[in-house]
């Protein structure tokens, strides 16, 4: 497949094209469904093909072919130059793309313990253990009725050539779960949302301990129904919870940081930024505030050593001392700022266009402890994990409902309180920020964005942050 | 290989090797794909994709694969493993078989269109003209996308079911910008290109970014609302989805346990329909092979029917609605039915209220409750007296399904067939018209 790839690359060439890349690229997906401790589906997924793209005329064309035989592949390119070409009219200044370091590399996560090496029987008991636990209602006391776990093991082949000379091979594999569970007592829900995923072998289920985490989880949930409290009303100190700070830092720094965006690529679907390109060196936040994307932490969901443009991965500092210090970019948003590129192009399929996205979104750690962050506040409300959340599409209107949530009373933890509502500006909440502990953590998730969407994993995560004076709402 | 032959080929091997009954769905699609933003073409897609869909059950266990690695080898092998992995996986509870055929079915009209299969560079005249029709109405950028497909598919199962079918679709969704916050959107799509207006999407999407420029201020609290046909569409994709006997018995939706009762008001009536005319989702038999037909979910606002399955309608004591999806039932293309309403005529029942166009970003606080948040935008206007007085900022809409459902008063005359990207429960398609609807809720950010 490698010297289809190459072939598909030199037509284009020979067809005239500005630039050229082809993407072989295989994805392996095992999905386990577990509903109410029934086994709805073992479900297998083979994505396999040629994703190739073009620069003719200075507008792009894309075209993915998945039968792989060279006449195939020959008429593949042909329609991404022809649509290119029809398409460069509609344009003012042709798009370019910044010159970068032409790649030879192969690189692989290795597992310590292969997908292929653990039985089915081994992966379904797993989730049937845990489904056990937490179906048992005299030991997590509160019906749980609805029960949806789901584990996803992936590997991802790729081999991406381009016209620059670029030859990188990978060889990545990922496991994720989600649980959605419904607790339910006397006409009254709570809900929860867990997801897990790194880029590991079926070692990392264990360092998971999801039969523990999910016991723990849903007992929560039968306490809030039980115990939970109205939140107190008005401004009040928050300390927020490291799921919650990397939501955040996903929404209102991760995706309004994309270069695409801010440029208007994405105007027609999830929106725009309320960032424009010369507000580099702008403060956002306050001085602790630091958030990194970073695609080379080891094992993270978002993983990856060169992105889908060939670009060598490095860990990009986003926001630095709450100045805005750094965009998302792929080659052509970098050429549109004469920069090079800082790797952030993926595709989550081959027959997906790479555009900008995130890898490992978060805010960097500080230097309090835990107990540090609560010690001065009078009154306020330790949101610890979140439930609804969305924000506007310039990213800058954001609200969420927190899930799991303590009362804080001079300085100590008390009782649970019950959704308290947060509707912020990004701007307003960074800039409250005063305090960081040392506790960062992440979580998996899948983040949407293209048309048609394409859904790639990531990481999301942070400290635990202390934020004066915030309206809540019940 | 021929679809047929491939998919029926899938069939007898899976049997041979030893699965009690199997289906596979063996397709090929060629798409088209524009997106533009600030009125030019970012990238050109081309899709030449065939891929063939397995289902095999193997004392009373399930498992489903979908490859597009469709060489003969490579199918037996994954057969091969579905099999063993059979002999593992614990029965399901619901276990039903696939239905007995061979069955006849509709012949659908206008569900393919030569000109829709054949769309080449032409395309991109639709998207200018798309583009010019945004920025004559007032616009001063316009992005979007615009896709066009062919689609063919063939379904054979063990239980005597051999059918095919083909189809196209054509989609173009504008969103025009008349300052970084003005914007508005307009949708056009259909199977075909008979109710395909390009200009008009571009026109209206202009016409409400230029509305748009005129801010007024507007608090927090309820509001009588009018849902424009893409806010109407989002909701009702969320109410096809929550319909899906799946999502019923998981947890992700605010029908559990409600067939029978008042869930709307009685003007409501919503159906799903896989035999309509220019149907995106239109189609003549099902992921099992059931010929499709009519179903009502909701009928003078009681809530009539899930969407089943075999294994789903099993578990629930009744009959499939063909609707499968082998795992989780889905909508083919849902009808709301219209009213009597002229579209100015509903805004001017408002006395005080929103007109609102788009819901975007919709994310639930309890599915099982229903409670939601959503983002509001693309022409969210402020009413007073019967007429539109300016556009609204910063507003959320922040409310509950069933709340909403039973608050539709009153609906609009004229429907228009809906898809765009903001419909993420998956529906292909909602023909919808104007809602009226009372008391609902939105709030606002601290300053």
């Amino acid at each position: 497949m490698e010297e289809l790839a190459d072939f598909a690359v030199d037509f284009a060439q020979r067809l005239g094209v500005d630039y050229a890349e082809a993407r072989f690229q295989v994805d392996y997906e095992n999905l386990y469904v577990l509903r109410n401790g029934n086994p709805e589906a073992v479900s297998w997924t083979r994505r396999r093909g040629i994703g190739i793209r073009v620069m003719v005329d200075g507008a792009f064309g894309f075209a993915s072919v998945n039968e792989l035989e060279k006449s195939r592949v020959e008429n593949c390119v042909k329609e991404a130059v022809s649509m290119a070409r029809a398409a460069s009219k509609t344009l003012k200044q042709p798009l370019k793309l910044s010159e970068e370091e032409a790649h030879e590399d192969s690189w692989k996560v290795e597992p310590k313990i292969s997908f292929l090496d653990v039985s089915l029987e081994e992966k379904m008991g797993y989730l049937l253990e845990i489904d056990k636990r937490i179906a048992d209602e005299q030991e997590i006391g509160v019906k749980i009725p609805q029960r949806l776990m789901e584990l996803t093991e992936v590997i991802t082949e790729k081999y991406f050539v381009n016209s620059d000379g670029a030859h990188i091979s990978s060889w990545t594999p990922r496991v994720y779960f989600m649980a959605f569970l419904t607790a339910y007592e006397e006409g009254r829900t709570e809900q929860e949302f867990v997801e897990r995923g790194e880029a590991r072998g079926w070692e990392a289920l264990k360092d998971w301990n999801l039969p523990e985490l999910l016991v723990e989880r849903s007992k929560l949930l039968g306490r809030i129904i039980r115990e939970a409290q109205p939140p107190p009303r008005g401004k009040v100190d928050l300390v927020l919870g490291s799921q919650v700070v990397g939501l955040i830092v996903h929404e209102s720094a991760g995706h309004p940081y994309e270069a695409d965006r801010i440029f208007g690529r994405e105007a027609a679907q999830a929106g725009e930024s309320f960032l424009k390109a010369d507000m580099l060196g702008q403060r956002i936040g306050s001085e602790v505030v630091n958030v990194a994307d970073d695609p080379t932490l080891e094992h993270s969901y978002g993983f990856y050593l060169y992105d889908d443009e060939g670009v060598k991965a490095r860990r990009r500092l986003l926001i630095k001392d709450g100045i805005i210090n750094e965009f998302l970019h792929n080659r052509e948003t970098a050429a549109r700022m004469g920069i090079k590129s800082n790797a952030s192009a993926r595709a989550n399929a081959f027959d997906r266009e790479p555009i900008v996205r995130m890898a490992n979104t978060f805010m960097l750690p500080g230097d309090h402890s835990f107990e540090e962050l609560l010690e001065d506040i009078r009154l306020g409300v330790y949101i610890k994990t979140f439930g609804e959340w969305n924000i506007d599409d310039r990213r800058y209107n954001m609200r969420f409902v927190g899930r799991e949530c303590y009362l804080i009373e001079n300085g100590e933890l008390k009782g649970l309180v019950r959704r308290p509502i947060l509707e912020v500006t990004t701007p307003g909440l960074y800039a409250s920020i005063d305090a960081l502990d040392g506790n960062l953590s992440f979580e998996a998730a899948t983040c949407g964005k293209g048309d048609p969407v394409q859904g790639i994993p990531v990481w999301h995560g942070g400290p635990n942050v202390r934020v004066r004076g915030i309206e809540v709402w019940r | 290989m021929e679809l047929s032959e491939l998919s029926s080929w899938v069939v007898s091997k899976g049997l041979e090797l030893g699965a009690d009954e199997v289906a596979s769905i063996a397709s090929y699609s060629y798409s088209r794909q524009i997106r533009f933003a600030n009125n030019e073409v970012s990238i050109t897609n081309n899709w030449d994709s065939v891929s063939v869909s397995i289902l095999l059950k193997k004392n009373r266990r399930i498992l489903v694969s979908s490859t597009t690695d469709i060489s003969r080898e490579s199918i037996e092998k994954l057969l091969r493993g579905m099999v063993d992995a059979a002999s593992v996986v614990r029965e399901h509870e619901s276990y039903a078989p696939l239905p007995e055929g061979p069955f006849s079915y509709a012949t659908l009209r206008g569900v393919y269109d030569d000109r829709v299969a054949e769309l080449g560079e032409e395309a991109v005249d639709y998207v200018e003209a798309a583009i010019n029709s945004a920025l004559e109405a007032g616009a001063e950028r316009a992005a979007g996308t615009l896709t066009a497909t062919r689609l063919q598919y063939s379904l054979s199962t063990s239980r005597g079911v051999s059918a095919t079918h083909r189809k196209t679709g054509i989609s173009l969704m504008v969103r025009a910008l008349a300052d970084g916050e003005a914007a508005g959107m307009g949708v056009s799509c259909g199977a075909s290109l008979k109710d395909f207006r390009p200009e008009e999407a571009g026109g209206k999407a202009g016409e409400l970014a230029r509305m748009s420029l005129k801010v007024v201020q507007a608090d927090a609290g309820k509001y009588t609302t009018v849902l424009g046909r893409p806010a109407a569409a989002v909701f009702f994709d969320i109410v096809a989805g929550m319909a899906s006997a799946f999502y019923v018995d998981s947890g992700l939706s605010c029908f559990t346990d409600r067939l029978g009762e008042q869930v709307a008001s009685e003007t409501v009536y919503v159906y799903d329909d896989p035999l309509v005319e220019d149907g995106l989702g239109s189609t003549p038999f099902d992921d099992e092979g059931l010929p499709t037909k009519r179903n009502t979910i909701i009928e003078s606002g009681v809530l009539r029917s899930y969407l089943h399955n075999s294994i789903t309608a099993k578990r629930h004591g009744k009959k499939s609605t063909a609707n499968a999806g082998w795992i989780a039932p889905h909508a083919w293309n849902i009808i709301v039915e219209s009213g009597n309403y002229g579209d100015e005529e509903l805004i001017s029942e408002v006395k005080n209220g929103l007109f609102v166009n788009n819901m975007t970003y919709v994310r639930f606080q309890d599915y099982r409750a229903g409670d939601f948040s959503t983002i509001i935008r693309d022409g969210v206007f402020k009413i007073e007296n019967g007429e539109i007085v300016g556009a609204v900022r910063r507003l959320r809409l922040s409310d509950n399904v069933l709340h909403m459902l039973k608050h539709v008063r009153a609906l609009s005359r004229y429907s228009q067939q809906i898809s765009h990207w903001w419909m993420e429960w998956g529906t292909p398609s909602v023909w919808t018209p104007q809602l009226l609807i009372e008391d609902v809720n939105y709030t606002l950010p601290a300053r």
